[in-house]
């Protein structure tokens, strides 16, 4: 892609670093190199090279290196350039180094974002714990489960040695253990890993007791719904490495879904031949049919059919739901996130959704379009996330569990993603949000409604990018600014008004009591 | 979701066997005349009684009794019983909620299950069984179902073959307009002398909605002619009169626009060498003087290039710099309206008659293969190119096309709307098409199959829409109207009441309703044929509070006043805020307007000449359009100036309320871009009032109660200031909004939770597929 040329800057590096270091708050300015740095970013080297842009192709530059990111910085300044700088600010691709960057980051922000969740109150918030749920502290230290956070909400009448009985028979000792429960029907949404069948059939009556518990905190049907992700073959050739799914013979009152839903590999794959078909240009002819052949939006589709199924049953068939995989930590993540984004509204707020990334693991690639004012945050704010998913700026995404957070004191050495988004949170505000209690959102999971994420998937290519920002939310905003000027003007017009007329029998003093009184009129 | 309510006692008679249906019985039976409602000169032919109107396919619970009737107009089912689930109706005043109007009938399908038989229905046919089914297939997409199970059966085979008999008429003159306007006048005739009264006659067409005064141009007369070449401040431009009485063609209007430089002589001469004698017609002109021209084929071969010529200089006359002409040749560039045709069937096919489930697996490439969306960008991306020229190459442009009143209508008025920000608003959109379509000659009568001939339907006219509505999508702050609008448009093509849909040419309109006025021994006085109503007059359809759903809220109209420091500015100040956005960059290159030509089927009718430009310059023409492209959308967009459409595969979308807004599975309840529009519009009313208070206040404080306050351009109100934020989502908004699914039996139920309806439910109705054809 680039090509070196002078090598005679590079030694230049110890030197701009300890310019660097001098200056202190916010994004850094250096002047002689104008790279705009993070606080305790540091530059390690830089070089002179020629970029071959796939868009707006070769641009001379000088690429700078530094402990978070590669960035590269045009040398032309002619207007035809111009645009090509501008964009060439967009691609700043972060570095795998060592120490992560996350723990060098000194960025100060005015809120803490590691505040943000908290889940007692979390919990509290849904109403537990309750006669039938507990919160058991078992994993403080994550014996029981070193995959599990410290905190978990079982059933009431689960003894602790109930639930290290059941460990032993679900994969990776990953237990069912409460997601969510319905504000008014008590319904509940249970996460867990495969239980660990083999090939034998394999029972454990601790397992199917512990579901059975699970299922009386529910009185309202007979049956516990147990939904596998999995495409029902996998399920099966999961048996030979010693999982599988529950029998009809072991859980009588269980009924079991598969949702089709493919692992990460072959979501993985098709998420490449979507890069294929928009990078570096966008299949043009057969656009349609190339996006069909990637099978992404199937895949979109199936985790959101799974998730309404989750969110049907709980809600309008009244019945508790078990979600499953393999091992209960990608596709169930998914189905659990989403399912619990239609059910509660709270999730749907900037703070909620922060919570429900924290609680529940998500990746998440399609928004919810469909429904424009149910969302209190924007699509910047899922690009943001997306985005710092993989910049290793904040320690939010970092390591796998809480256990390996935990050892690395991630919330004491980095900084959290929310702290971030929280500092500039109307920025991620979604203006047509109607704040809505218990509604429960039904999206239509068909190809007819899905569209590829085209602001996110196809961002860089110059040529698609769609109108920013969105002149529907721009023209919202317009007319927001234009109601508060009128506003204003009204009530000076009122005041200059009332002093002329010394005693006007009917004028209201400000717009707002004036408003209803007209109205009348009419 | 839905409140599964309790089924309804339902309408049936004692007299009848038990019905094999899972209703509860109601003893009591209703006696109750069901009388249909009906339009001045409407006739009922034929109707059956006890007939049952299926509304869910897996399930007769929600059905409802009436009374079915066929008249001259409409078919109608007349019920007491509500409709069961629907939450939202958009009325229109001409029909009843559950009519169909005759024109809006594409095929009729009679069932006899008991002996598994069934047939199409055309007309003067026989039916060899009593039809126990009636299955209406719509133009706009529905399907309506009706059982006779309990109907006598004589009298439910009569309807059917009335139905058939009046949905495809062999006459034009059978049309209803013509009875509707023919009583019209007889009525007028008995109260004041021969001038049929009020809105029936002129036509001009009030506007949309919400105390809009204006009419809209019909281009009947010299003076719309006249007023347009001012408008557009086009020099060197005339209005003819040499068709008046449409003495030279019977497919031009009486008046029309030329090059002042043309003699009415040299026109008359020249005329006979063009297809249908359809001459250079002036469209449009750019304020720099490049001007938009249509015109038919040079027939006559020996005669092309001296007239030709003549043509092309006049043309550069016309033109204050004397700049040449680009000639683009749309049989050659675009696809044919039998292609325009086909692509239209199979998207129908796709949206209604197949199974949801079963298509959503292919559904992108299934799309991509009707080529709808990629006929719809060819016209865009062509519009687009022609655009180039009128605007920076200061070219007037030729469409060329063979008889010029097809395809030249569709990119005529593309070219137009992107152009001239007139041409977005309500009024100024309703005289594009008077001027590009009506009076230009477009076939509504054959394209919209009005009399069931098929081999000359083709949707251009929707295709316009659709074209329209991509432009709308992609800047929702240029346009006066709301997608409802183009929706609701379309529908009117298929309602036989207003002239405007209803004939070939101008000529056709005069030349029939006279025949007709004669035979009805109608006087018609100085008058040039009937007045039908216009489609225009929006008011015959819609009360205004329904007309204010045209309106789009997120329009910036020109005179939308700002008030800045005190005084009042036009918005298009405050506007420096809206376009100091970044909007994006060049969308031409590959993956934008400008690649080759599209490698579309070619019309293979009439080989050109090769074209006067040497080919030089055409190619250096070419060079320079995609910097052009490329800057115009690297620069923030003025919305009262020219609009690009964005065309690569990822902009150009599926017009889904259009297409999908009466399938139940593809509804989105309580969701949809129109939550967004009911906030917006909340916030745009209250926007209104408050100016309108300020006005006031300026004004007189006095008279601040006074004056316009009540009225609205929105549907949505805000009930007072600063509730915007509270109000929740109505619970009849959907997707669909403003039409609903319910009733339509694409088919499955629209019962349940939408999981329920989304994964089981796979039933297939009574599939006409299974049975034996009778035939």
């Amino acid at each position: 892609m680039a090509s070196a040329s002078t090598s005679k800057y590079n030694s230049h590096s110890l030197e701009n670093e300890s310019i660097k270091r001098s200056s202190r708050d916010g994004v850094n300015q250096d002047l002689t190199e104008a790279v705009p740095r993070l606080p305790g970013e540091t530059l390690i080297t830089d070089k002179e090279v020629i970029y071959i842009c796939p868009f707006n192709g070769p641009i001379k530059g000088r690429v700078y290196i530094t402990n978070y990111r590669l960035y590269l910085r045009s040398l032309e300044t002619s207007e035809a350039n111009q645009l090509a700088s501008q964009f060439l600010n967009y691609h700043r691709f972060p570095v795998a180094h060592r120490p992560l960057f996350a723990f060098l980051n000194e960025e100060k922000f005015n809120v803490d974002g590691w505040t943000v969740y908290n889940p007692v109150e979390e919990y509290r918030r849904q109403g537990l714990p309750n006669h039938h749920w507990r919160i058991t502290f078992i994993n403080k230290c994550y014996e029981l489960c070193d995959t599990y956070p410290a905190l978990l909400v079982v059933p009431y009448r689960a003894s602790d040695d109930d639930l290290r009985r059941v460990a032993t028979f679900r994969s990776r000792n990953r237990i069912p253990v409460l997601s969510w429960i319905h504000p008014e029907n008590k319904t509940v949404i249970v996460r867990c890993s495969q239980p660990l069948v083999g090939m034998s059939g394999k029972r454990n009556k601790d397992d199917e007791k512990y579901l059975d518990v699970i299922r009386e905190t529910n009185k309202q049907i007979s049956k516990l719904t147990i939904y596998d992700a999995r495409p029902s073959v996998n399920a099966v050739a999961n048996k030979a490495t010693g999982g599988g799914y529950e029998s009809d013979d072991a859980y009588h009152n269980a009924e079991l879904f598969f949702l089709d839903i493919h692992n990460i590999h072959v979501m993985r794959e098709s998420l490449k031949k979507v890069k294929d078909i928009v990078y570096p240009n966008v299949e043009e002819s057969h656009w349609l049919s190339s996006l069909e052949s990637t099978h992404w939006l199937e895949h979109i589709k199936l985790v959101l059919t799974g998730a309404i199924q989750v969110a049907d049953k709980v809600s309008s068939g009244k019945s508790s739901v078990l979600v499953h995989c393999s091992d209960g930590w990608d596709r169930t993540a998914q189905l659990t996130a989403l399912a619990m984004l239609m059910l509660d509204s709270f999730y749907r707020s900037i703070e909620g959704f922060e919570i429900l990334v924290q609680k529940e693991w998500i990746s998440f690639g399609h928004k919810f379009a469909s429904f424009p004012t149910a969302f209190e945050f924007n699509e910047q704010f899922l690009i943001i996330i997306l985005d710092h998913l993989y910049s290793c700026r904040f320690g939010t995404f970092l390591f796998n569990c809480e256990s390996a957070r935990e050892r690395q004191k991630v919330t004491e050495r980095t900084v959290s993603l929310w702290s971030l988004i929280n500092s500039n949170k109307e920025k991620f505000k979604n203006p047509f949000y109607t704040k809505e209690i218990n509604r429960v959102l039904y999206p239509v999971a068909s190809m007819r409604h899905l569209e590829l994420w085209v602001n996110y998937y196809i961002r860089w290519n110059p040529r698609i990018k769609q109108q920013q920002p969105n002149p529907v939310e721009q023209r919202y905003m317009e007319l927001l600014a234009l109601r508060d000027e009128y506003i204003k003007r009204l009530e000076e017009l009122q005041l200059a008004n009332s002093a002329k007329l010394s005693d006007p029998p009917t004028s209201p003093s400000s717009p707002s009591q004036m408003m209803p009184h007209v109205q009348t009129h009419f | 979701m839905f409140s599964l309510k309790p089924p309804r006692p339902t309408f049936r008679s004692y007299l009848l066997p038990p019905p094999q249906t899972d209703d509860k019985i109601n003893s009591e039976p209703k006696i109750k005349k069901l009388e249909p409602v009906l339009l001045p000169g409407e006739i009922v032919v034929n109707e059956v009684n006890f007939v049952r109107k299926c509304i869910a396919t897996d399930t007769s619970q929600y059905d409802l009794w009436g009374k079915l009737i066929c008249s001259n107009f409409k078919i109608s089912f007349i019920t007491d019983d509500p409709m069961p689930l629907q939450k939202f109706h958009y009325r229109n005043l001409l029909l009843g909620e559950h009519d169909v109007p005759l024109t809006c009938i594409e095929q009729i399908v009679t069932v006899n299950d008991h002996k598994r038989k069934q047939k199409v229905l055309g007309p003067n046919q026989k039916l060899k069984f009593n039809p126990t089914e009636l299955i209406i297939y719509c133009k706009d997409f529905r399907i309506v179902r009706f059982r006779f199970d309990e109907s006598g059966p004589e009298s439910a085979k009569k309807v059917c073959l009335a139905i058939a008999h009046y949905s495809q008429p062999t006459d034009l003159q059978l049309l209803f307009a013509f009875e509707y306007v023919g009583k019209k006048y007889h009525n007028s005739a008995n109260k004041i002398n021969g001038i049929p009264s009020g809105d029936g006659g002129g036509g001009g067409g009030n506007g949309a909605g919400g105390g809009s005064s204006q009419k809209t141009p019909l281009f009947e007369t010299y003076s719309d002619w006249d007023r347009e070449i001012k408008r557009t401040g086009a020099s060197g431009w005339r209005v003819c009169s040499i068709n008046e009485g449409y003495m030279i063609s019977t497919c031009l209007p009486e008046y029309f626009v030329v090059p002042s430089s043309l003699a009415d002589q040299d026109l008359k001469i020249f005329s006979h060498s063009f297809v249908g004698r359809r001459m250079p017609l002036w469209c449009w002109s750019h304020s720099n003087g490049s001007a938009l021209v249509r015109m038919a084929l040079i027939r006559d071969a020996r005669q092309q290039r001296k007239i030709d010529q003549r043509i092309c200089n006049a043309i550069t006359k016309s033109h204050p710099q004397r700049s040449d002409v680009y000639k683009s040749d749309l049989d050659k560039t675009l696809p044919n309206i039998q292609e325009v045709q086909a692509a239209f069937v199979k998207l129908k096919q796709l949206c209604v008659n197949e199974p949801f489930e079963e298509t959503e697996e292919k559904w992108l490439s299934s799309l991509e293969n009707t080529r709808w969306l990629e006929y719809v960008r060819a016209f865009l991306k062509h519009s687009a190119e022609l655009v180039y020229m009128l605007e920076s190459k200061h070219l007037s442009v030729v469409l060329q096309e063979e008889e010029g009143r097809d395809l030249s209508c569709c990119v005529a008025s593309l070219v137009q709307v992107m152009l001239d920000p007139y041409f977005r608003t309500i009024i100024g959109f309703q005289s594009l098409i008077q001027k590009e379509w009506v009076m230009a000659g477009y076939q509504f009568l054959d394209r919209c199959n009005h009399l069931k001939r098929s081999e000359k339907e083709s949707p251009l006219f929707l295709l316009f829409l659709d074209a329209t509505w991509q432009l709308l999508e992609q800047y929702p702050a240029a346009f006066e109207f709301s997608e409802t609008y183009l929706a609701v448009l379309y529908d009117s093509t298929r309602i036989s009441l207003f002239g405007t849909f209803l004939f070939n040419s101008p000529h056709q309109r005069v030349k029939q309703s006279t025949e007709f006025a004669i035979s009805k021994n109608i006087q018609l006085g100085d008058e040039k044929g009937l007045k039908f109503p216009s489609v225009w007059d929006w008011s015959l359809q819609f009360t205004a509070k329904d007309r204010t759903l045209f309106h789009n809220p997120f329009y910036i109209g020109k005179s939308t006043p700002c008030v800045h420091n005190g005084s009042v500015k036009s918005f298009k100040r405050t506007k420096k805020n809206y376009s100091s956005t970044l909007r994006g960059m060049p969308s031409a290159l590959k993956n934008g307007i400008i690649s080759d030509q599209e490698l579309l089927p070619r019309r293979n009718s009439l080989i050109l000449k090769p074209k006067p430009d040497p080919p030089q310059q055409t190619n250096s023409q070419n060079s320079d359009m995609e910097p052009y492209f490329r800057e115009w959308f690297s620069k923030p967009v003025n919305l009262h100036g020219v609009i690009l459409p964005r065309v690569s595969g990822t902009h150009i979308k599926l017009w889904k309320l259009c297409y999908l807004r009466w399938v139940p599975e593809a509804q989105i309840s309580l969701g949809g871009s129109v939550t967004a529009f009911h906030k917006l519009s909340l916030l745009a009313d209250e926007v209104d009032v408050l100016s309108r208070m300020l006005r006031q206040q300026r004004s007189d404080p006095l008279e601040a109660c006074h004056g316009e306050l009540g009225q609205s351009r929105m549907y949505f109100r805000a009930s007072g200031p600063h509730d915007t934020d509270t109000s929740g989502t109505p619970e009849f908004l959907s997707s669909s909004f403003p039409f609903s699914p319910v009733g339509n039996l694409c088919r499955r139920s629209i019962l349940g939770t939408p999981l329920s309806k989304f994964l089981s439910g796979a039933k297939i109705w009574l599939s006409t597929e299974t049975l034996a054809n009778e035939d």
